[in-house]
């Protein structure tokens, strides 16, 4: 079977040598330094929190340090959800935001030494405060991931931008998680679990916004 | 048959810029795709449609085909994407198409309604001139859609003497209209 002639001379008039796309994990790499930014700038823009000293090093940076890694590697799934004949299956898809959604209140269990710290009087503005500053520590990243994942040919932009949304989610929550104590159950599934789930929805936004200017 | 590994040979020569990997990338996989699409859509001419627009794409985005993986996958994923997209389109275009025959239809039943006096002013004074009685009567059956027998039982008639009222109403009008 032979390419018809308009359909081979268009190619033929455009064909110049294309150099592939990396592999998705090493074009997530690329999102690592705004990922170190985000954790170090979040506590050093507001204060770290009170409590770093009784937690430890490792509880502190090494569990924040942990959560932006897998932030980065949910945005590599991103990328590789962008790639045709890649994509994950929806099970997979759901098992991979049920996990992010709950990774920063695992976090917290493994973390928190005493679960009754939190604003009593301010509880909700409080939880405002955690949402506004998780929410608009991400952008950069958010932005950044959706131009690679522009870059390839996401089939299923919604669930593309819903990873990276969920990745750059993590990573802010992780340097938020420096600077804010509070452990109650409402403030952390309002301001920080909420906020990772706002930045999905957002990375999901924009993606299919960012597929109907292309299409 | 090719192989996976004479695909991926192609692939490589055609991302290097060579037509001839084209043509035998085409020549491996455009029967495969139309008999995809024919399956989808039952069309041999849209699945024809739909096995250039993938080619086209596959040309766009062969950036995105990464070297040594199987080509099939990435090839059907984005001819999947291409039906998708058409089928999008076709059920776009059918809505419209749709509110557009409704339009018509409601231009074309406006237009074959009977004819109205240009000057509803004038309707109105040519009403003004009916006596009262047969003014209710043709009121009521004409504009209301009452029968003349429920005509007759609410202003206490007879039906023949409602029907001769709103008769004789009408007859009234049609006299000033034309005078």
């Amino acid at each position: 079977m032979k390419a018809p002639a308009p359909l081979r001379s268009s190619i033929e008039r455009d064909l110049k040598p294309a150099r592939p796309l990396a592999r998705p994990g090493v074009r997530a790499l690329a999102v690592v330094p705004l990922a170190a930014a985000i954790v170090v700038g979040v506590p050093a823009l507001h204060a770290f929190r009170a409590d770093v000293a009784v937690i430890g090093f490792l509880r502190a940076w090494g569990f924040s340090i942990g959560q932006a890694v897998a932030g980065c590697t949910i945005v590599a799934l991103a990328l590789r959800e962008s790639v045709p004949g890649r994509g994950l299956s929806r099970l997979a898809l759901a098992a991979t935001v049920v996990v992010g959604l709950a990774l920063p209140l695992v976090v917290l269990l493994l973390t928190t030494s005493n679960f009754s710290v939190g604003a009593v009087d301010h509880a909700a503005w409080e939880g405002f405060v955690c949402f506004r500053t998780s929410a608009l520590a991400a952008v950069p990243a958010l932005l950044f991931a959706a131009a690679l994942a522009a870059r390839a040919l996401p089939l299923r932009p919604a669930a593309a931008g819903a990873l990276y949304g969920l990745g750059t989610g993590l990573m802010s929550d992780a340097g938020l998680r420096l600077y804010c104590d509070y452990s109650t159950l409402g403030h952390m599934v309002f301001g920080h679990v909420g906020a990772v789930a706002g930045v999905t929805v957002a990375g999901a936004a924009l993606a299919t916004f960012i597929q109907w200017i292309r299409e | 048959v090719n192989s996976d590994e004479d695909l991926c040979a192609m692939m490589a020569g055609y991302l290097a810029g060579e037509i001839e990997a084209f043509d035998a990338l085409y020549a491996a996989l455009a029967a495969r795709l139309r008999g995809y699409f024919v399956s989808l859509c039952h069309d041999a001419a849209v699945a024809d449609d739909l096995l250039q627009e993938t080619f086209m794409r596959l040309h766009r985005s062969r950036r995105t085909y990464q070297p040594g993986r199987p080509v099939l996958p990435w090839v059907f994923a984005i001819a999947r994407h291409v039906f998708l997209m058409h089928r999008r389109a076709t059920a776009r275009r059918l809505r419209a198409h749709g509110e557009l025959a409704e339009e018509l239809q409601r231009a074309n039943a406006a237009s074959a309604a009977p004819a109205v006096p240009a000057d509803r002013d004038e309707l109105r004074r040519a009403l003004r001139g009916v006596p009262p009685a047969q003014r209710q009567a043709l009121l009521m059956h004409h504009v209301g859609d009452h029968s003349f027998a429920e005509i007759a039982e609410q202003l206490d008639l007879r039906p023949n003497a409602a029907k001769t009222r709103a008769f004789r109403g009408i007859q009234r009008m049609r006299e000033l209209l034309k005078g």
